[in-house]
Order: structure tokens, then sequence, then C-alpha cells
């Protein structure tokens, strides 16, 4: 399955995770185009998350998960390799989660956050732009720029989502991904990200986990469906969602399980 | 017997739950009556209705048990001028009669034969007088006793026979059970508020002595300059002006705090991040109470440890490298009273510290933070309200602490801020000054309430602003 082709941005195969002993993946192999955005949907508990976490190492805090597999970045970084840090995995694999979680620091602190650790800006006022520039492209910019020193906790849930969005392409990555970043927003604050997740695509590789098929089938060229730990069908969104292959997929996006 | 009553009281007023509830039940499935509440209530109804009367009579007994004594002993027929004794002397010969009236064969002596040696003690109506005692206590005894035998069953079963269908027992037992549950919390804030007016009473008699401006400012404290007296105006009130002064008490109290509290905070802290960071959860389920302990071990312990350890060690150390050491350095106390409060730093901080949302820890790692760079520039700022709350809080234990001082500290006030020197605390203060033979009519015993009130406003005002910062912490996240 993993060839050299840098067309994609992150290649994966026979991927396994076990919590404990309990199997959450059973050999998954996918690969994601670059400058696209995959969907990546199923039914709670099917491991869409789990497989999601792998991609950034973010299943390295939890203990009894164990992660086996191939992980290519570009084509050419082994991902779990113990010469590659985590730290600069994450810097070139930003992360969005499903509830917003800005820290109760500024507007300005928050995106700046990334940056400063990583020594991305040489002086303050290249950190300044990084900082504007971000908020624009999060589309956030507009809102907040007269109060860059609020407590980013104030900000309303949708707002607060985009601070997020912002805070992760500070740093400039190569992949988002996102852990249903609109399920705990309400429909108006959903369209604004999902404007947002197509214009950002011109740029990054985008992966969303997401639990609303409408939201897949607008924001996604392609889609992979997962069904308790095994990756069911994968293919373009548009045919997954007209003319599925597997019977379980057509019986998933037209509500008759899940 | 009196007692003896009261666990008649308790036990017949329960066993009345029962019949209550069976009465209720019974008129439920006999009767065919629908019953307003659930039957637990008419149980709770009728133990309610025999409970409360009868304690109330049962303390209006025990209070005014030696007013019935006083009525039936102290008969003018016996002492014809009783009405015109003072009341000191009334209590006094009440005493007597009392101890008389213990002497095992008193209804024995028959004062008209034989020995008449007691009457050397004693007067005539005074021995029946005791007499006539002793068989009051008797009775009143034993017709207390009948009382509360005869007093709730009837109650009981006037309350039961008072149950229907349409009595709706619920908002009455409800109603009566929440006076009970008010009344107890009012028990301890009156006690709260009562402490602090007999504090403030007292310290106000200090202040007829001493000048209000002259205990707060002065920077000299003998107290014992206070007994000059002269022979013609009682206390000296030259001598009354320089015993007192405040500032060497509040100077040495705030040193010794400093120094446990540069021992407390960063040992604290930092045992607080390791425990809610980095150790496993099986570590912390035994170090966090283990740690714990510490806060546990009687203070006198620390207060022997630094005074036979480690003032010794310290003196040792410090005349090595040549510096000039007291054997009761503020170091010594303030290093046992750091030792003690660490618990109260590390257990809060961690608390506040694992409080933090996981999202947040999650945030800060999916950006490329390092574990180390989370906790410092995410995790401590998230926490540092309910963190600095734990400082606080830990302060004004150390400001309030009494035992290690007073064994390990000097009793001689020293305005002075070098930890090396000896230093003494309000709280040590407070113990000499009531130490020993005192009477609470001189301005060297009346100071320990006008310190004890500074001590308390101290503290006070200290928790009070832990409790508003770790409130506000809360309120973040919640």
């Amino acid at each position: 399955m993993v060839d050299q082709n840098s067309n994609y941005a992150l290649q994966t195969s026979e991927v396994y995770v076990h919590y404990g002993k309990k199997m959450a993946i059973n050999n998954v192999a996918l690969n994601f185009p670059k400058n696209e955005v995959t969907s990546l949907i199923g039914p709670s508990g099917c491991g869409k998350s789990t497989f999601l976490r792998c991609l950034n190492r973010m299943n390295d805090v939890i203990d009894i998960c164990n992660v086996k597999g191939k992980f290519l970045l570009n084509g050419n970084v082994d991902i779990y390799s113990p010469d590659i840090q985590v730290e600069t995995l994450r810097e070139k694999v930003g992360m969005v989660f499903q509830k917003p979680n800005p820290f109760p620091k500024t507007i300005y602190e928050n995106v700046a956050y990334g940056p400063k650790i990583h020594g991305i800006a040489s002086s303050q006022n290249e950190l300044d732009e990084i900082v504007k520039d971000s908020l624009h492209r999060a589309g956030l910019y507009e809102e907040v720029k007269d109060r860059m020193d609020d407590i980013a906790t104030g900000l309303s849930g949708g707002q607060q989502q985009r601070l997020c969005i912002a805070r992760a392409i500070a740093i400039r990555p190569e992949i988002i991904l996102m852990d249903e970043p609109c399920s705990a927003l309400d429909p108006i604050a959903t369209a604004k990200i999902e404007d947002l997740i197509n214009e950002l695509k011109e740029n990054y590789t985008i992966i969303i986990v997401t639990h609303s098929m409408s939201q897949a089938s607008r924001v996604s060229s392609k889609t992979a469906f997962f069904h308790l730990g095994n990756l069911v069908e994968y293919g373009e969104t548009g045919k997954i969602f007209t003319k599925p292959d597997k019977e379980q997929t057509n019986d998933y996006i037209t509500g008759r399980f899940g | 017997m009196l007692y003896l009553s009261l666990v008649l009281v308790f036990i017949l007023s329960y066993s009345f739950y029962f019949y209550g509830k069976k009465r209720a039940l019974s008129l439920k499935f006999k009767k065919n009556e629908n019953l307003s509440s659930l039957p637990d209530y008419y149980g709770y109804y009728v133990v309610l209705l025999v409970f409360f009367p009868a304690i109330i009579i049962w303390f209006f007994l025990l209070l005014f048990k030696s007013n019935f004594q006083e009525m039936f002993v102290m008969s003018p027929v016996l002492f014809p001028d009783v009405a015109t004794w003072s009341s000191g002397k009334f209590g006094l010969i009440m005493n007597k009669i009392s101890n008389l009236s213990m002497i095992v064969n008193l209804s024995e002596i028959d004062l008209t034969v034989g020995d008449k040696s007691i009457l050397k003690m004693a007067s005539e109506s005074e021995i029946i007088a005791a007499k006539n005692l002793a068989n009051f206590d008797k009775i009143y005894g034993w017709s207390n006793l009948t009382l509360f035998i005869i007093l709730p069953v009837l109650l009981g079963f006037l309350a039961t026979k008072s149950i229907s269908g349409k009595l709706n027992a619920q908002p009455i037992v409800e109603k009566i059970i929440s006076y009970v549950i008010k009344g107890s919390s009012y028990i301890a804030i009156f006690i709260t508020f009562g402490i602090f007016f007999s504090l403030v009473f007292e310290a106000i008699n200090f202040f007829r002595y001493v000048n209000f401006m002259d205990f707060f400012f002065n920077t000299a404290w003998n107290p014992n300059r206070a007994f000059v007296i002269n022979a013609s105006e009682g206390f000296d009130q030259e001598a009354l002006k320089e015993a007192f002064g405040f500032v060497p008490l509040l100077t040495g109290t705030l040193l010794i705090a400093s120094v446990a509290m540069l021992v407390a905070v960063p040992l604290g802290l930092l045992t607080a991040i390791y425990l809610a960071e980095y150790a496993s959860s099986k570590v912390r389920d035994i170090a966090k109470p283990i740690i714990e302990i510490l806060a546990g071990i009687p203070t006198v312990v620390y207060g022997f440890f630094a005074a036979l350890s480690l003032a010794p060690f310290i003196k040792d150390v410090g005349e090595g490298v040549g510096l000039p050491v007291s054997a009761e350095s503020a170091l010594a106390a303030g290093l046992a009273m750091g030792v003690m409060i660490i618990p109260f730093v590390s257990s809060l901080s961690d608390d506040v510290i694992k409080a933090v949302p996981q999202s947040l820890r999650e945030g800060s790692y999916a950006i490329g933070a390092t574990k180390s760079e989370t906790i410092k520039k995410v995790i401590l700022p998230a926490a540092l309200a309910g963190i600095m709350g734990s400082f606080l809080l830990a302060i004004s234990r150390a400001i309030g602490e009494t035992m290690i001082v007073v064994m390990a500290a000097s009793l001689r006030a020293n305005l002075t801020f070098n930890p090396l020197e000896p230093a003494t605390t309000i709280t040590t203060q407070i113990v000499t000054s009531l130490i020993g033979d005192v009477e609470f009519d001189n301005p060297k015993t009346l100071v320990a309430f006008a310190l004890g009130l500074t001590l308390f406003v101290m503290t006070l005002i200290l928790n009070i602003a832990a409790i508003t910062i770790v409130k506000k912490y809360r309120e973040k996240y919640e």
C-alpha cells in the first residue's frame, strides 16, 4: 500500500490500535491526498477518533493505548520512528478538538503560544504579523482586532473554535486534524467553520472526523467509513454518498443504523 | 435518674415510629382510606410529636432543678432570716447543705439522741435541710423517671390517634426537620460570634488600662513592667505605656511565618506538580496520604523536634561558618513549622492542578509543546488562583500556630528581621500571659485577649482572601 507517491500528505497501512486488550482499530490502511479534505465517518465507538489521534501521536499520553502500523508523512517520514520528536511532528500536524479549548490567556497569547514555543518568529513585529495573519485566515480577525488583550474564554463557542483553528495554523502545519470540530456549535457557527475549511484546504491537508453526514458531503472530497474498528469503505465523497459499494455503508448513510 | 429518663425519651419516641406507620397502613388497607402522604411520614410525624415536647420538658426540668431544690430546702421555717441573706451567703450555705446531703448515713443520724459531734460542723437546721434535700433528690429523680415513661407513651397514643387519611403528615414533618437543620447550623454561627464577642469585651477591658495607639505602635514589649504600682493611683501610667508594644510580636510572628513559607511554598508546590502531573496514579495514591500525615503529627512533636534537634544543629552549623546563631533562633521554629504546613500547600495545589481540564493539556500538546512547557505556560497559570489560595491558607495556619513556637521560639520580644536571632510570636505571648495563677483584673493577663483578637482578625482576613480567590478560580471552569 505504502508507495513513495508524494501526492499524499500522509500514508498509513497495517494500523492496529489496542486499549489494553480491547481492539480499537483493526488493520486499517488509508492515504490522505495533499490539499484535500478527507472525512472519517462512522457510528460512535467505531474508532475514527482513535485513528485520527494516531496521526499526531496524541494517543502517546494514554498509557494503555498501544499503536502499531506504518505512518508516513510526505512519503518519507515515519512518524512513529524513535528518531522523530513528537513535538516536531505536531508542529507539522496540527489538531482542533471537539470542544473548543482556548487557554485561559488573552486572545493574542493563545495564537502566539505555538510560534513562541517553536521559535517561529524572529522579532516581536513578525510575531504580531503571524498572529494577525492566523486570525485572519481563521476568519476571526475582524471580530477580535480591537480586543486582542481580552481573555479568550470570554468569546462565544464558535469564536473560540475559530480561535483554536487560528492557534493551530499559527505554527504553519501541513496537516490539520479536526475531531468533530462543530459538534459543540450552533448551525450558524458551524456554517462559518465549514466555509473556513473550504478556504483552508488551499494550503493545508485536512482530515476531519464528523458525525454529520451532510457536513462530510459539504466539506470533503474523500470519505472513509469506519465500523467496529474496521475501514469498511473509502472513496470519493460523491460516490460514497450516492452509490456506495458496501451494503453496510449504504445502511449507515441512509440512517438505518448508527 | 435524669439521664436515664433522657434515654427513655429517645427509645420511646423512636419506637412510636413503627406504631404510627402501622396505623397509617391499616387505615389504607383495612379501611380503604386514601393516605395524603407516604406511610413513612406518619411514623416520623408521631416520633416528632413525641420527641420534641418530651425533650423540651426534660431540659426545663434539668435547667430548673437547682431552683426547685432551693425553693424546697431554704424554707423560712428552717431559716427565718433567709430573705435578708446576700446571694453570696445564700450560695455558700446551699453549697454546705448539698455537701452534707451526700453523707451516706445521713438519714440514720438522730439529732435528739447519741453522738452530736456532727453539730460542730453544721447547725441543726442545716442538717435537717440536708436531709430534706436528700429526700427531695430521691423523689425528684423517681418522679422524673415516671414522668418520662408516662408522658411519651401518652403523647404517642394521642398523636397516633390523630392520624387519618386526610392528615397530610409530609409537610409538617419536613417543616419540623427543616427547623432542626437550620437550628443546628445557627448554633455553629452563634458560637463563632460568641467567641468573637468574648474576645472583644475582654479586649475592651484591656484598652481601659492601655492606650490603643501605644499598644499597636510601641516597639517594646515588657509585660512585667505592668506590675510597677504607684502607691496612690494603682498602676503606674508611665510603666503601662511602655509595657505593651505590639510591634516586635508582629515582626516576630511574620519573621517565623516567612521562614515557614520559604520552606513550604517551594517544597509543597513542587510536590503538587509531581503528584498531579508526573506521578503514576499508583504512586499518587500512596504518596499523597503519606504527605498529609505531616499535617496530622501533633504540633508538640514538631515543637521538640525544633527545640531539641533542629535548633542545636542550626547553631552548630552557624558557628561552623562563623555566624552568631541564637539557641532559640526564629529559623529553627520557622523550619519546623514550614515542614508542618507543606501538606496544606501540596494537597490543595495538587487538587487545583488536577482540576485544570484535560482539554487544555491536550490543546497544548497538540501545538507541539512539551510537558514542562505545558505545565509552566498553561497549567500553572490556569491554576494560579487556586495555588495562591493554598498559600494564603498555609500562611494563616503558620501565623496561628502556637505549640511549635512556644517550645522552640524565644519568650523575649526582639524587634528583628534576622532569622538567626531569637524572636517571639503573638501566640507565644498569649500563652505566657495566661500561664500560672492568673486573675483577669490586670493588664498583663487581659493583654492575651487583645492579642487574641488581633490574631483572629489577621487570620480571618487571610482566610477570606483565600476563599475569595479559590472561589473565583472555580467559577472560571464550572
